[in-house]
Protein backbone atom coordinates (compact mmCIF):
# COMPACT_ATOMS: atom_id res chain seq x y z
CA UNK A 1 0.00 0.00 0.00
CA UNK A 2 1.26 3.71 -0.73
CA UNK A 3 2.49 5.88 1.91
CA UNK A 4 0.31 8.72 3.18
CA UNK A 5 1.81 11.78 1.90
CA UNK A 6 -0.99 14.02 3.62
CA UNK A 7 -3.33 13.39 6.73
CA UNK A 8 -5.58 16.18 8.03
CA UNK A 9 -7.92 14.69 10.61
CA UNK A 10 -11.09 17.01 12.27
CA UNK A 11 -9.01 19.96 11.31
CA UNK A 12 -10.55 23.43 12.76
CA UNK A 13 -9.95 26.78 12.07
CA UNK A 14 -11.36 30.44 12.58
CA UNK A 15 -10.47 33.52 11.60
CA UNK A 16 -10.24 36.30 14.40
CA UNK A 17 -13.37 38.04 15.11
CA UNK A 18 -14.85 35.71 12.17
CA UNK A 19 -17.29 32.68 12.11
CA UNK A 20 -15.36 29.06 11.42
CA UNK A 21 -13.09 29.35 8.24
CA UNK A 22 -12.43 25.54 8.29
CA UNK A 23 -14.67 22.86 9.90
CA UNK A 24 -13.77 19.53 10.88
CA UNK A 25 -11.67 19.09 7.44
CA UNK A 26 -10.29 15.24 7.39
CA UNK A 27 -8.12 14.94 4.42
CA UNK A 28 -5.96 12.02 3.06
CA UNK A 29 -3.10 11.91 0.34
CA UNK A 30 -1.25 8.62 -0.58
CA UNK A 31 1.70 9.67 -2.45
CA UNK A 32 2.23 10.58 -6.04
CA UNK A 33 -1.81 11.12 -5.91
CA UNK A 34 -2.93 13.77 -8.02
CA UNK A 35 -5.80 15.58 -5.71
CA UNK A 36 -8.29 18.68 -6.69
CA UNK A 37 -9.73 20.54 -3.69
CA UNK A 38 -12.68 22.42 -5.78
CA UNK A 39 -15.39 24.80 -4.21
CA UNK A 40 -17.05 28.08 -4.41
CA UNK A 41 -14.89 31.49 -3.74
CA UNK A 42 -13.85 31.94 0.11
CA UNK A 43 -14.54 27.79 0.91
CA UNK A 44 -11.20 28.16 2.76
CA UNK A 45 -8.82 26.46 0.23
CA UNK A 46 -5.92 28.52 1.05
CA UNK A 47 -6.68 28.66 4.48
CA UNK A 48 -6.02 24.76 3.80
CA UNK A 49 -2.96 25.15 2.09
CA UNK A 50 -1.50 27.93 4.76
CA UNK A 51 -2.03 24.69 6.78
CA UNK A 52 -0.32 21.81 5.02
CA UNK A 53 2.63 23.71 4.67
CA UNK A 54 2.43 24.96 8.58
CA UNK A 55 2.84 28.43 7.85
CA UNK A 56 -0.35 28.17 9.85
CA UNK A 57 0.07 25.85 12.58
CA UNK A 58 -2.61 23.93 14.19
CA UNK A 59 -2.47 23.57 17.67
CA UNK A 60 -4.14 20.29 17.99
CA UNK A 61 -1.09 18.31 15.63
CA UNK A 62 -3.85 16.96 13.57
CA UNK A 63 -1.90 18.10 10.09
CA UNK A 64 0.09 15.62 9.34
CA UNK A 65 2.87 15.18 6.65
CA UNK A 66 4.27 11.94 5.80
CA UNK A 67 3.43 10.87 9.44
CA UNK A 68 4.59 13.60 11.15
CA UNK A 69 3.13 16.76 12.35
CA UNK A 70 3.76 19.69 10.22
CA UNK A 71 3.90 22.12 12.76
CA UNK A 72 6.84 20.45 15.16
CA UNK A 73 9.01 20.44 11.82
CA UNK A 74 12.22 22.75 11.58
CA UNK A 75 11.49 25.23 8.90
CA UNK A 76 14.03 23.50 7.01
CA UNK A 77 12.56 20.37 6.84
CA UNK A 78 9.10 21.92 6.17
CA UNK A 79 9.75 23.50 2.64
CA UNK A 80 11.41 19.90 1.65
CA UNK A 81 8.21 18.04 2.25
CA UNK A 82 6.15 20.95 0.95
CA UNK A 83 6.34 23.77 -1.41
CA UNK A 84 3.10 25.88 -2.03
CA UNK A 85 2.33 28.06 -5.27
CA UNK A 86 -0.13 30.55 -3.95
CA UNK A 87 -2.87 32.69 -6.50
CA UNK A 88 -0.95 35.84 -6.86
CA UNK A 89 2.10 36.02 -8.44
CA UNK A 90 3.44 39.06 -7.13
CA UNK A 91 3.14 38.14 -3.73
CA UNK A 92 5.43 35.24 -4.63
CA UNK A 93 8.14 36.68 -6.51
CA UNK A 94 9.67 39.39 -4.32
CA UNK A 95 13.28 39.49 -4.78
CA UNK A 96 15.56 41.87 -7.27
CA UNK A 97 15.98 39.09 -10.17
CA UNK A 98 14.39 35.73 -11.33
CA UNK A 99 17.67 33.99 -10.52
CA UNK A 100 17.37 35.57 -6.86
CA UNK A 101 14.00 34.11 -6.03
CA UNK A 102 14.76 30.76 -7.30
CA UNK A 103 17.58 30.77 -5.17
CA UNK A 104 15.67 32.16 -1.97
CA UNK A 105 13.80 28.87 -1.34
CA UNK A 106 17.18 26.63 -1.42
CA UNK A 107 19.41 29.52 -0.05
CA UNK A 108 16.84 29.05 2.97
CA UNK A 109 17.55 25.52 3.09
CA UNK A 110 21.26 25.97 3.78
CA UNK A 111 22.42 24.54 0.38
CA UNK A 112 26.26 25.18 -1.15
CA UNK A 113 26.25 27.64 -3.66
CA UNK A 114 26.88 25.50 -6.28
CA UNK A 115 24.12 23.46 -5.47
CA UNK A 116 21.65 26.52 -5.45
CA UNK A 117 22.95 27.38 -9.03
CA UNK A 118 22.24 23.82 -9.75
CA UNK A 119 18.83 24.00 -8.29
CA UNK A 120 18.15 26.95 -9.96
CA UNK A 121 19.26 26.24 -13.87
CA UNK A 122 16.89 22.98 -12.75
CA UNK A 123 14.15 24.69 -12.09
CA UNK A 124 13.99 27.26 -14.66
CA UNK A 125 14.51 24.59 -17.73
CA UNK A 126 11.34 22.89 -16.53
CA UNK A 127 9.19 25.65 -16.74
CA UNK A 128 10.87 25.78 -19.91
CA UNK A 129 12.47 29.66 -19.05
CA UNK A 130 15.90 29.33 -19.73
CA UNK A 131 17.62 32.66 -20.51
CA UNK A 132 15.43 34.66 -17.94
CA UNK A 133 17.50 34.59 -15.28
CA UNK A 134 18.65 38.59 -14.76
CA UNK A 135 15.19 39.46 -15.52
CA UNK A 136 13.67 41.46 -13.20
CA UNK A 137 10.32 39.95 -11.83
CA UNK A 138 8.00 43.04 -12.87
CA UNK A 139 9.31 43.08 -16.54
CA UNK A 140 7.92 39.55 -17.20
CA UNK A 141 4.16 38.67 -18.29
CA UNK A 142 1.69 37.06 -16.56
CA UNK A 143 2.56 34.13 -17.45
CA UNK A 144 5.76 33.98 -17.13
CA UNK A 145 5.59 34.89 -13.64
CA UNK A 146 3.45 32.16 -13.14
CA UNK A 147 6.06 29.58 -14.34
CA UNK A 148 9.17 31.59 -12.35
CA UNK A 149 6.53 31.14 -9.34
CA UNK A 150 6.53 27.84 -9.84
CA UNK A 151 10.41 27.40 -10.60
CA UNK A 152 11.14 28.68 -7.61
CA UNK A 153 9.01 26.02 -5.76
CA UNK A 154 9.95 23.30 -7.82
CA UNK A 155 13.96 24.03 -6.73
CA UNK A 156 13.07 23.32 -3.25
CA UNK A 157 12.28 19.88 -4.57
CA UNK A 158 9.44 19.44 -2.13
CA UNK A 159 7.70 15.90 -2.33
CA UNK A 160 4.13 17.44 -2.42
CA UNK A 161 3.27 20.46 -4.60
CA UNK A 162 -0.22 22.49 -3.35
CA UNK A 163 -1.18 24.59 -6.37
CA UNK A 164 -3.69 27.25 -5.70
CA UNK A 165 -5.75 28.48 -8.66
CA UNK A 166 -2.80 27.62 -10.69
CA UNK A 167 -4.51 28.36 -14.16
CA UNK A 168 -6.24 31.59 -13.44
CA UNK A 169 -5.76 34.34 -15.89
CA UNK A 170 -3.18 32.37 -18.00
CA UNK A 171 -3.82 32.83 -22.11
CA UNK A 172 -4.37 29.12 -23.44
CA UNK A 173 -1.18 28.29 -24.16
CA UNK A 174 0.62 29.03 -20.92
CA UNK A 175 -2.01 27.38 -19.30
CA UNK A 176 -1.12 24.34 -21.47
CA UNK A 177 2.13 24.74 -20.55
CA UNK A 178 1.39 24.76 -16.92
CA UNK A 179 -0.33 21.40 -16.89
CA UNK A 180 2.10 20.08 -18.95
CA UNK A 181 4.76 20.90 -16.47
CA UNK A 182 2.62 19.93 -13.73
CA UNK A 183 1.74 16.52 -14.57
CA UNK A 184 5.56 15.86 -15.46
CA UNK A 185 6.20 16.62 -12.28
CA UNK A 186 4.15 13.85 -11.25
CA UNK A 187 4.30 11.14 -13.72
CA UNK A 188 8.29 11.33 -13.88
CA UNK A 189 9.46 12.62 -10.40
CA UNK A 190 6.57 10.86 -8.49
CA UNK A 191 5.44 14.37 -6.80
CA UNK A 192 2.53 14.35 -4.73
CA UNK A 193 0.07 17.22 -6.66
CA UNK A 194 -2.84 19.11 -4.86
CA UNK A 195 -4.35 21.76 -6.49
CA UNK A 196 -7.11 23.81 -6.43
CA UNK A 197 -8.77 25.30 -9.07
CA UNK A 198 -11.98 26.74 -10.79
CA UNK A 199 -11.81 25.63 -14.59
CA UNK A 200 -13.31 22.19 -14.36
CA UNK A 201 -12.88 21.89 -18.11
CA UNK A 202 -9.36 20.86 -17.45
CA UNK A 203 -9.57 19.69 -13.93
CA UNK A 204 -9.79 16.09 -15.35
CA UNK A 205 -6.42 16.44 -17.03
CA UNK A 206 -4.80 17.67 -13.41
CA UNK A 207 -6.47 15.29 -10.98
CA UNK A 208 -7.29 11.69 -10.20
CA UNK A 209 -9.64 12.55 -7.32
CA UNK A 210 -11.21 15.29 -6.43
CA UNK A 211 -12.45 17.02 -2.65
CA UNK A 212 -15.37 19.70 -2.47
CA UNK A 213 -14.91 22.08 -0.15
CA UNK A 214 -17.06 24.24 1.67
CA UNK A 215 -16.21 25.52 4.93
CA UNK A 216 -16.26 21.38 5.21
CA UNK A 217 -15.17 18.98 3.59
CA UNK A 218 -19.12 18.13 1.49
CA UNK A 219 -17.68 15.08 -0.59
CA UNK A 220 -14.75 13.18 -2.02
CA UNK A 221 -14.62 11.16 -5.08
CA UNK A 222 -13.76 10.63 -8.75
CA UNK A 223 -14.20 13.81 -11.02
CA UNK A 224 -16.84 11.78 -12.89
CA UNK A 225 -18.40 10.40 -9.54
CA UNK A 226 -18.03 14.27 -8.50
CA UNK A 227 -19.49 15.91 -12.19
CA UNK A 228 -22.34 13.13 -12.01
CA UNK A 229 -23.70 14.06 -9.24
CA UNK A 230 -25.49 17.79 -9.67
CA UNK A 231 -27.16 18.74 -6.59
CA UNK A 232 -23.97 18.80 -5.53
CA UNK A 233 -22.37 20.80 -7.86
CA UNK A 234 -25.44 23.30 -7.67
CA UNK A 235 -25.06 23.38 -3.85
CA UNK A 236 -21.21 24.58 -3.95
CA UNK A 237 -21.21 26.93 -6.69
CA UNK A 238 -19.91 24.56 -9.40
CA UNK A 239 -20.23 23.09 -12.78
CA UNK A 240 -19.72 20.19 -14.79
CA UNK A 241 -16.69 20.19 -17.39
CA UNK A 242 -18.56 21.55 -20.77
CA UNK A 243 -18.17 18.21 -22.59
CA UNK A 244 -18.77 16.43 -19.77
CA UNK A 245 -22.41 17.87 -20.08
CA UNK A 246 -22.84 17.65 -23.65
CA UNK A 247 -22.35 13.84 -23.90
CA UNK A 248 -25.20 13.39 -21.11
CA UNK A 249 -26.88 15.38 -23.64
CA UNK A 250 -25.99 12.91 -26.31
CA UNK A 251 -26.27 9.97 -24.67
CA UNK A 252 -30.57 11.25 -24.53
CA UNK A 253 -29.93 11.24 -28.01
CA UNK A 254 -29.16 7.32 -27.85
CA UNK A 255 -25.78 8.02 -27.86
CA UNK A 256 -24.26 4.71 -25.94
CA UNK A 257 -21.51 5.86 -23.84
CA UNK A 258 -20.15 3.95 -21.04
CA UNK A 259 -17.76 5.86 -19.45
CA UNK A 260 -18.51 9.79 -19.78
CA UNK A 261 -15.57 12.02 -20.97
CA UNK A 262 -14.63 14.80 -18.88
CA UNK A 263 -12.14 16.73 -21.42
CA UNK A 264 -11.64 17.53 -24.91
CA UNK A 265 -8.87 14.52 -25.38
CA UNK A 266 -11.27 12.20 -24.09
CA UNK A 267 -14.61 12.99 -26.16
CA UNK A 268 -12.23 13.13 -29.24
CA UNK A 269 -11.26 9.40 -28.54
CA UNK A 270 -14.64 8.46 -27.28
CA UNK A 271 -16.11 9.41 -30.72
CA UNK A 272 -13.57 8.03 -32.53
CA UNK A 273 -13.36 4.51 -30.81
CA UNK A 274 -17.12 4.35 -31.44
CA UNK A 275 -17.09 5.15 -35.11
CA UNK A 276 -14.02 2.39 -35.32
CA UNK A 277 -16.20 0.20 -33.13
CA UNK A 278 -19.57 0.62 -34.78
CA UNK A 279 -18.46 2.05 -38.26
CA UNK A 280 -21.42 4.56 -38.01
CA UNK A 281 -22.93 7.36 -34.77
CA UNK A 282 -26.26 7.45 -35.13
CA UNK A 283 -28.21 9.90 -33.19
CA UNK A 284 -31.81 10.12 -32.87
CA UNK A 285 -34.87 12.17 -30.98
CA UNK A 286 -38.01 9.78 -29.49
CA UNK A 287 -40.58 11.23 -27.18
CA UNK A 288 -39.04 11.43 -24.18
CA UNK A 289 -36.12 12.97 -25.56
CA UNK A 290 -36.90 16.55 -25.17
CA UNK A 291 -38.04 16.17 -21.76
CA UNK A 292 -35.28 14.16 -20.96
CA UNK A 293 -32.42 16.62 -22.05
CA UNK A 294 -34.77 19.32 -20.15
CA UNK A 295 -33.94 17.55 -17.17
CA UNK A 296 -30.44 17.50 -17.96
CA UNK A 297 -30.13 21.29 -18.75
CA UNK A 298 -32.11 22.25 -15.50
CA UNK A 299 -30.11 19.90 -13.33
CA UNK A 300 -26.76 21.21 -14.94
CA UNK A 301 -26.93 24.68 -16.08
CA UNK A 302 -30.00 26.84 -14.61
CA UNK A 303 -29.12 29.67 -16.89
CA UNK A 304 -29.64 27.75 -20.17
CA UNK A 305 -32.83 26.75 -19.56
CA UNK A 306 -35.39 29.42 -19.87
CA UNK A 307 -33.95 30.02 -24.00
CA UNK A 308 -34.47 25.66 -24.47
CA UNK A 309 -37.09 24.96 -26.73
CA UNK A 310 -38.46 27.54 -27.31
CA UNK A 311 -37.93 26.75 -30.90
CA UNK A 312 -39.94 23.95 -31.38
CA UNK B 1 3.21 50.21 -18.89
CA UNK B 2 6.27 52.18 -18.67
CA UNK B 3 7.69 53.24 -15.56
CA UNK B 4 10.23 55.78 -14.78
CA UNK B 5 12.96 53.81 -13.83
CA UNK B 6 15.95 54.86 -11.87
CA UNK B 7 17.99 52.96 -14.06
CA UNK B 8 16.45 52.73 -17.10
CA UNK B 9 19.93 53.62 -18.77
CA UNK B 10 22.22 51.21 -16.56
CA UNK B 11 22.74 49.36 -20.05
CA UNK B 12 24.94 51.56 -21.61
CA UNK B 13 28.48 51.71 -21.76
CA UNK B 14 30.95 54.08 -19.87
CA UNK B 15 33.71 54.39 -17.38
CA UNK B 16 31.12 55.25 -14.75
CA UNK B 17 29.06 52.10 -15.54
CA UNK B 18 31.78 49.94 -15.90
CA UNK B 19 32.91 50.95 -12.49
CA UNK B 20 32.17 48.19 -9.90
CA UNK B 21 29.02 49.27 -7.68
CA UNK B 22 30.70 48.34 -4.61
CA UNK B 23 33.57 50.96 -5.67
CA UNK B 24 31.02 52.78 -6.57
CA UNK B 25 28.79 53.29 -3.78
CA UNK B 26 31.95 53.64 -1.42
CA UNK B 27 33.63 56.32 -3.54
CA UNK B 28 31.17 58.21 -4.69
CA UNK B 29 29.41 58.44 -1.14
CA UNK B 30 32.78 59.71 0.11
CA UNK B 31 32.85 62.40 -2.63
CA UNK B 32 29.35 63.32 -1.63
CA UNK B 33 30.09 63.84 1.90
CA UNK B 34 33.27 65.88 0.89
CA UNK B 35 31.16 67.92 -1.59
CA UNK B 36 28.82 68.39 1.26
CA UNK B 37 31.09 69.72 3.76
CA UNK B 38 32.44 72.41 1.46
CA UNK B 39 32.49 76.25 2.85
CA UNK B 40 34.31 77.85 0.28
CA UNK B 41 31.94 78.77 -2.58
CA UNK B 42 35.50 78.68 -5.34
CA UNK B 43 35.79 74.90 -4.13
CA UNK B 44 31.85 74.53 -4.33
CA UNK B 45 31.93 75.54 -7.88
CA UNK B 46 34.72 73.11 -8.98
CA UNK B 47 33.26 70.20 -7.33
CA UNK B 48 29.67 71.09 -9.14
CA UNK B 49 31.84 71.04 -12.32
CA UNK B 50 33.72 68.07 -11.76
CA UNK B 51 30.52 66.09 -10.88
CA UNK B 52 29.20 67.09 -14.28
CA UNK B 53 32.16 66.49 -15.55
CA UNK B 54 31.55 63.26 -14.36
CA UNK B 55 27.75 62.92 -15.99
CA UNK B 56 28.97 64.00 -19.62
CA UNK B 57 31.86 61.31 -19.13
CA UNK B 58 28.71 58.97 -18.16
CA UNK B 59 27.09 59.35 -21.19
CA UNK B 60 23.51 59.64 -19.31
CA UNK B 61 21.32 61.09 -22.00
CA UNK B 62 20.70 65.48 -21.01
CA UNK B 63 16.87 64.97 -20.76
CA UNK B 64 17.24 61.75 -18.36
CA UNK B 65 19.26 64.06 -15.85
CA UNK B 66 17.15 67.14 -16.37
CA UNK B 67 14.53 64.94 -15.42
CA UNK B 68 15.42 64.10 -12.92
CA UNK B 69 16.85 67.39 -11.36
CA UNK B 70 14.41 69.21 -11.90
CA UNK B 71 12.02 68.44 -8.91
CA UNK B 72 14.56 68.79 -6.07
CA UNK B 73 15.72 71.97 -8.18
CA UNK B 74 13.05 73.73 -6.96
CA UNK B 75 13.96 72.69 -3.46
CA UNK B 76 17.58 74.34 -3.50
CA UNK B 77 16.23 77.22 -5.48
CA UNK B 78 13.64 78.33 -2.23
CA UNK B 79 16.22 77.62 0.29
CA UNK B 80 18.60 80.38 -2.00
CA UNK B 81 15.26 82.71 -1.56
CA UNK B 82 14.76 82.00 2.04
CA UNK B 83 18.21 82.55 2.90
CA UNK B 84 18.49 85.42 0.99
CA UNK B 85 15.93 87.14 3.11
CA UNK B 86 16.71 85.76 6.50
CA UNK B 87 20.46 85.75 6.79
CA UNK B 88 21.66 89.12 8.47
CA UNK B 89 24.55 91.21 7.00
CA UNK B 90 25.17 93.83 4.72
CA UNK B 91 22.35 94.41 2.56
CA UNK B 92 22.42 94.13 -1.24
CA UNK B 93 19.07 95.65 -2.39
CA UNK B 94 15.54 96.08 -0.76
CA UNK B 95 12.34 94.90 -2.40
CA UNK B 96 9.38 96.16 -0.59
CA UNK B 97 10.56 97.05 2.57
CA UNK B 98 12.56 93.35 2.50
CA UNK B 99 16.06 93.23 2.67
CA UNK B 100 18.32 90.85 0.47
CA UNK B 101 21.94 90.08 2.19
CA UNK B 102 25.03 89.54 0.49
CA UNK B 103 26.02 87.39 3.10
CA UNK B 104 22.68 85.37 2.29
CA UNK B 105 23.39 84.95 -1.35
CA UNK B 106 26.57 83.47 -0.93
CA UNK B 107 25.27 81.19 1.68
CA UNK B 108 22.67 80.29 -0.51
CA UNK B 109 24.47 79.82 -3.59
CA UNK B 110 27.22 78.12 -1.96
CA UNK B 111 24.24 75.45 -0.38
CA UNK B 112 22.66 75.20 -3.67
CA UNK B 113 26.17 74.45 -5.15
CA UNK B 114 27.02 71.68 -2.67
CA UNK B 115 23.61 70.22 -3.25
CA UNK B 116 23.09 70.17 -6.89
CA UNK B 117 27.19 68.55 -7.19
CA UNK B 118 25.82 65.66 -4.96
CA UNK B 119 22.65 65.17 -6.01
CA UNK B 120 24.41 64.58 -9.70
CA UNK B 121 26.77 62.14 -7.89
CA UNK B 122 23.55 60.15 -6.42
CA UNK B 123 22.41 60.27 -10.09
CA UNK B 124 25.37 58.66 -11.34
CA UNK B 125 25.88 56.00 -8.49
CA UNK B 126 21.98 55.20 -8.82
CA UNK B 127 21.68 55.23 -12.70
CA UNK B 128 24.72 53.69 -13.91
CA UNK B 129 24.12 49.93 -13.08
CA UNK B 130 21.20 48.23 -12.31
CA UNK B 131 18.87 48.65 -8.90
CA UNK B 132 19.47 44.80 -7.90
CA UNK B 133 23.17 45.59 -8.13
CA UNK B 134 23.35 48.69 -6.00
CA UNK B 135 21.40 46.36 -3.32
CA UNK B 136 23.78 43.82 -3.51
CA UNK B 137 26.28 46.13 -3.66
CA UNK B 138 25.03 47.56 -0.04
CA UNK B 139 24.66 43.94 1.32
CA UNK B 140 28.38 43.15 0.30
CA UNK B 141 29.23 45.97 1.71
CA UNK B 142 27.33 44.42 5.60
CA UNK B 143 24.97 47.96 5.02
CA UNK B 144 22.01 46.04 7.81
CA UNK B 145 19.59 43.47 6.22
CA UNK B 146 16.76 45.18 7.46
CA UNK B 147 17.68 48.45 5.52
CA UNK B 148 18.85 46.35 2.81
CA UNK B 149 15.18 44.30 2.22
CA UNK B 150 13.60 47.36 3.40
CA UNK B 151 15.07 48.83 -0.11
CA UNK B 152 14.98 45.53 -2.26
CA UNK B 153 11.09 45.03 -1.51
CA UNK B 154 9.85 49.23 -1.70
CA UNK B 155 11.70 48.85 -5.29
CA UNK B 156 10.40 45.35 -5.72
CA UNK B 157 6.60 46.34 -5.05
CA UNK B 158 6.27 49.96 -5.87
CA UNK B 159 5.97 49.17 -9.73
CA UNK B 160 3.03 46.90 -8.69
CA UNK B 161 1.54 49.80 -6.62
CA UNK B 162 1.87 52.38 -9.30
CA UNK B 163 -0.33 49.48 -11.56
CA UNK B 164 -2.83 48.65 -9.26
CA UNK B 165 -3.66 52.36 -8.35
CA UNK B 166 -3.01 53.11 -12.58
CA UNK B 167 -5.93 50.00 -12.69
CA UNK B 168 -8.11 51.72 -10.23
CA UNK B 169 -7.86 55.12 -11.93
CA UNK B 170 -8.83 53.35 -15.14
CA UNK B 171 -11.74 51.30 -13.31
CA UNK B 172 -12.77 54.79 -11.85
CA UNK B 173 -12.36 56.84 -15.15
CA UNK B 174 -14.26 54.39 -16.97
CA UNK B 175 -17.05 55.32 -14.91
CA UNK B 176 -17.48 58.82 -15.64
CA UNK B 177 -14.72 60.07 -12.64
CA UNK B 178 -12.98 62.60 -13.98
CA UNK B 179 -9.55 63.58 -11.06
CA UNK B 180 -9.46 67.33 -12.78
CA UNK B 181 -12.48 68.89 -10.64
CA UNK B 182 -10.80 70.58 -7.26
CA UNK B 183 -14.31 69.34 -5.99
CA UNK B 184 -14.23 67.86 -2.15
CA UNK B 185 -16.56 65.37 -3.55
CA UNK B 186 -13.71 64.46 -6.21
CA UNK B 187 -10.67 64.80 -3.80
CA UNK B 188 -13.11 62.13 -1.66
CA UNK B 189 -12.91 59.89 -4.27
CA UNK B 190 -9.59 60.10 -4.68
CA UNK B 191 -8.81 59.72 -1.06
CA UNK B 192 -10.97 56.57 -0.73
CA UNK B 193 -8.93 54.92 -3.66
CA UNK B 194 -5.44 55.98 -1.83
CA UNK B 195 -6.87 54.26 1.61
CA UNK B 196 -7.59 51.04 -0.90
CA UNK B 197 -4.11 50.98 -2.02
CA UNK B 198 -3.22 51.26 1.08
CA UNK B 199 -5.46 48.06 2.63
CA UNK B 200 -4.66 46.43 -0.35
CA UNK B 201 -0.74 46.90 0.55
CA UNK B 202 -1.23 45.63 3.65
CA UNK B 203 -2.95 43.11 3.13
CA UNK B 204 -0.65 42.06 -0.18
CA UNK B 205 2.54 42.45 2.79
CA UNK B 206 0.48 39.92 4.71
CA UNK B 207 0.40 37.35 1.71
CA UNK B 208 4.36 38.39 0.65
CA UNK B 209 5.35 36.99 4.25
CA UNK B 210 3.17 33.96 4.24
CA UNK B 211 4.92 33.50 0.57
CA UNK B 212 8.61 33.59 1.74
CA UNK B 213 7.53 31.81 5.04
CA UNK B 214 6.75 28.81 3.11
CA UNK B 215 9.65 29.25 1.11
CA UNK B 216 12.20 28.76 4.51
CA UNK B 217 12.17 32.61 5.17
CA UNK B 218 13.93 33.35 8.83
CA UNK B 219 15.09 36.90 8.49
CA UNK B 220 18.09 36.85 6.84
CA UNK B 221 17.95 35.91 3.11
CA UNK B 222 21.34 35.42 1.57
CA UNK B 223 22.48 36.68 -2.06
CA UNK B 224 24.54 35.02 -4.07
CA UNK B 225 26.39 37.72 -6.02
CA UNK B 226 29.35 37.77 -9.06
CA UNK B 227 30.97 40.82 -8.37
CA UNK B 228 34.46 40.94 -9.16
CA UNK B 229 36.88 43.60 -8.63
CA UNK B 230 39.22 44.77 -11.82
CA UNK B 231 42.59 46.41 -10.95
CA UNK B 232 40.71 49.80 -12.89
CA UNK B 233 38.15 49.72 -10.30
CA UNK B 234 40.57 49.76 -7.44
CA UNK B 235 42.64 52.85 -9.29
CA UNK B 236 39.21 54.96 -10.07
CA UNK B 237 38.24 54.51 -6.78
CA UNK B 238 41.66 55.50 -5.13
CA UNK B 239 41.16 58.65 -7.41
CA UNK B 240 37.82 59.29 -6.86
CA UNK B 241 38.73 59.20 -2.65
CA UNK B 242 41.91 60.92 -2.70
CA UNK B 243 40.10 64.11 -4.88
CA UNK B 244 37.30 63.63 -2.05
CA UNK B 245 40.48 64.32 0.90
CA UNK B 246 41.89 67.26 -2.01
CA UNK B 247 38.92 69.16 -1.61
CA UNK B 248 39.46 69.88 2.17
CA UNK B 249 42.87 69.78 2.72
CA UNK B 250 44.33 71.95 -0.23
CA UNK B 251 43.24 75.33 1.76
CA UNK B 252 45.81 73.64 4.50
CA UNK B 253 48.36 72.89 1.98
CA UNK B 254 48.47 76.22 0.25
Amino acid sequence: MKKRAISVESLNYAYPRNKKALENINIEVFEGEKVAIIGPNGAGKTTLFLHLNGTIKSPQKNVKIFGKSIGDMEIGARIREVGIVFADSDDQLFMPTVYDDIAFGPTNMGLSKEEVDKRVSYAIEKVGLKGLENRVPHHLSCGQKKKVVLATVIAMRPKILVLDEPTANLDPKSRADLIKIINELNRKEGVTIIIAMHDVNVLAELADRVYVLNRKIVANGSPREIFSDFTLLKANNLDAPDVFKLFKILSCLGYACENLPLSFDEAVNEVLNTIEREGIISLRASEQTHSAIKEIMNNYSGVWTEGYGKGN
Amino acid sequence: MVFPRIDAYSALKSPIHSFDPRAKIISFSILIFSFAFLNDLKAAAFALGFSLFLVLLSRLPLSFVLDRIKVPLVFFISILVIMAFTVEGAELFNLFGLSVSSEGVLLGTLIVLRALAALFLLLLMLGTCRFEAVLKALYMLKVPGVLVQMLMFSYRYIFVFIEEFLSMKNAMESKGFQLRGKSSYSLSILGNAVGVLLVKSYERGDRVYKAMISKGYTGNPKLFIKFNMKKSDYVLASLLISLAFCFHLYPVIL
